[in-house]
């Protein structure tokens, strides 16, 4: 007999937790698709994908059924498409993009990563076509998401790439403009970009990894926040590491339930088992916010000094109940602060309670970066330049993943309101403290070099 | 009279107190009883348990249950003795076991109710139990579905039967609940029986 508590804590974290598996994401490399002919390699791009993919979405269908758990997204993500793009023309980049966008909706996927660029040194041919095409691709694709890596701890941060994906972004922003700017959600710039990360836009298959692997993402903030709520209103007088320790656990079990499924995904479709990324992820659901955690923490106005340390507390305690949970932990595995899809940090940003310039403290310490943040349309490419460069220093420095998933939206300035829709939510456009004045240290392009690895004070 | 070297079913009832097991089992083992499977409970202060053993000597049922009932006082146990018979055990064999859990608000029936329909459906519940608060019930049956059943046709009409009495139903796979609760490594999860861990 199962302890009675086991039995319905586990079904309470489902029922009044929201824990769901927010993405299975398959893993595809189409290296082997690679053809002077762009049109052939194309169909072969297509084909692969949906040879290995044809059955995902059932089988994540049968075992949602199984667990009664929910499996929000099933994606893909090809290795870096750019690789293909090499030795062809500006043009070819569409026609692939095409193929790509064409085979995730035919194996009923929501999204497929990959449309990616690895720069952080130098921007090969196909790299720079792949980036040319970008306003035209993510304006026209549905399901394509794309990111560019312009930084690493061991290469630095390559500022002429910064700089071209600046204008890259003004650009998409201006082609998707009858939708405000959505097409920038579907692009991140990294730093350290993870090769096995299944989180969308930035998920893509990196070169380390074999020819099919399923990752998955799990999400349990919901979760978190009604166990640290639980914990506070039952002993009002708790110690910060009773809540750590309280994160910890519930970690560990989100963690459990996304291997399991992964494994079983794999096990039937007969391909590897990845990681399982066991980022806290939110969404725009009240009951299902990151943001409500740090609220639950005690932080009631999110941005409000002692944010970064909660915001650090808890991502240290997801790690650690993750790491115990499993050997297969990957991706990034942290806790997100993705603003337009979580209502509570939304709500921040709409009281000025938070600022980007707060947010960036907040990515030292988080998962990944400045994610969904709504911008003015008029903001500059330098202002974005420096946006990016900031938190690839972050990255860069202190040797971890930051990323930069930020939409300017045509005709909005601060204050005003931008709904999405869906998974990715709404917010209201916020601004940097002083968009200008950094103008000639872009200007100068080039290379920061990579840093030191001792004297680390 | 029980032959040499057979298995016998025995179960008691009584009153719980400490020593129940200790008496029991000393009974069987001064015997020459090896005992090879057990479970117990209490319900209300009332002790059960059921166990199997294997006799390397002649007994009779008889014998038997009077060695056990002479380790306790007059009319404080029942016991029951009756052969092993592999063969009148008829559980499906191909069938993964589920947790259901019903949650809602007490009434006469629920268990009559959902056990008919789970007995019309040639599913096995291998446990239940259930627990009170206030006016609020939640009870969990541990069961086994047998592999042609469709969970999700399953499921839907287990809804539709225990929302006729305010009820609501979860249905999971019990492998949900070992990996959220224990701490092996999923990957033998595969390689083990069920419960095996």
């Amino acid at each position: 007999m199962r302890r009675v508590n086991d039995i319905l804590n586990t079904v309470r974290m489902l029922e009044e937790g929201n824990l769901d598996v927010r993405t299975v994401t398959m893993g595809i490399n189409i290296d082997d698709c690679a053809n002077p002919d762009i049109a052939k390699a194309s169909v072969s791009v297509y084909k692969k994908i949906h040879s290995c993919a044809k059955d995902l979405v059932s089988i994540c269908n049968s075992l949602s059924t199984k667990y009664g758990l929910n499996i929000v997204n099933k994606r893909l993500a090809v290795s870096p498409a750019s690789r293909l793009l090499e030795g062809h023309r500006d043009k070819d980049g569409m026609q692939l993009a095409r193929a790509l966008d064409r085979a995730a909706a035919d194996v009923n996927v929501d999204l497929i990563g990959g449309y990616t660029a690895l720069v952080h040194k130098g921007i090969t041919e196909g790299e720079a076509i792949l980036i040319n095409s970008l306003p035209e691709v993510l304006s026209q694709t549905k399901r394509l998401c794309s990111s560019v890596n312009i930084g690493t701890s061991k290469a630095g941060i390559n500022v002429d790439a910064v700089r071209i994906v600046s204008d890259m972004i003004l650009k998409i922003a201006a082609a998707t403009s009858d939708n405000n700017g959505f097409g920038c959600a579907k692009l991140v710039v990294f730093t350290n970009i993870p090769e096995n990360n299944p989180f969308m836009a930035g998920a893509y298959l990196g070169a380390g990894e074999g020819s099919c692997v399923i990752n998955v993402g799990v999400s349990g903030p919901g979760v978190v926040k009604r166990a640290v709520e639980t914990l506070v209103k039952d002993h009002p007088d708790v110690s910060l590491d009773e809540i750590a320790e309280v994160a910890k656990h519930t970690a560990f079990r989100v963690t459990r339930t996304g291997e399991l499924i992964g494994r079983e995904v794999a096990s039937k479709l007969g391909v590897s088992f990845g990681v399982v990324d066991l980022s806290l992820a939110p969404t725009p659901k009240v009951g299902d916010s990151v943001g409500e955690i740090y609220q639950a923490m005690g932080i009631a106005k999110i941005g409000a000094p002692g944010t970064t340390a909660a915001v650090a507390m808890l991502n240290d305690a997801i790690k650690k109940g993750g790491i115990f949970a499993s050997s297969s932990v990957g991706g990034l595995s942290g806790a997100f602060i993705p603003v337009m899809e979580d209502h509570a940090l939304a709500e921040a940003i709409k009281q000025k309670w938070l600022t980007v310039e707060k947010m960036e403290a907040m990515t030292a310490v988080c998962s990944v970066g400045l994610d969904m943040v709504a911008l003015p349309g008029d903001i500059s490419a330098a202002t974005l330049s420096g946006i990016i460069m900031d938190e690839a220093a972050i990255g860069v420095f202190s040797g971890k993943t930051t990323a930069v998933r930020v939409i300017p939206v045509p005709g909005k300035k601060v204050g005003d309101f931008v709904d999405f829709g869906g998974l990715f939510g709404s917010s209201c456009i916020t601004n940097v403290a002083c968009p200008d004045g950094n103008e000639a240290f872009i200007a100068h392009g080039g290379h920061i070099p990579a840093p030191i690895n001792s004297l680390r004070n | 009279m029980i032959a040499e070297s057979t298995r016998c079913v025995i179960s008691l009832l009584a009153p719980d107190r400490i020593g129940i097991i200790q008496r029991i089992t000393s009974a069987i083992t001064d015997m020459g009883g090896d005992i090879d499977g057990m479970s117990q409970t209490v319900i209300h202060g009332y002790f059960t348990v059921i166990l199997t053993a294997k006799f390397t000597q002649a007994y009779s049922k008889e014998q038997i249950s009077q060695a056990i009932q002479d380790n306790f006082h007059t009319n404080e146990a029942s016991v029951i003795v009756r052969d092993f018979e592999e063969k009148a055990v008829d559980i499906p064999k191909q069938s993964d076991r589920y947790i259901l859990t019903l949650t809602g608000r007490d009434r006469p029936g629920i268990i009559k109710t959902v056990t008919t329909y789970l007995a019309d459906n040639n599913i096995n519940i291998e446990d239940y139990y259930f627990t009170i608060q206030g006016t609020q019930v939640t009870h969990i049956g541990e069961i086994s579905v047998p592999e042609h059943i469709d969970i999700k046709q399953l499921y839907g009409e287990l809804q539709t039967l225990v929302s006729s009495i305010d009820l609501v139903a979860t249905l999971q796979h019990e492998n949900l609940f070992r990996v959220a609760n224990d701490i092996f490594s999923i990957r033998q999860l595969f390689k083990m029986e069920p419960c095996d861990e």
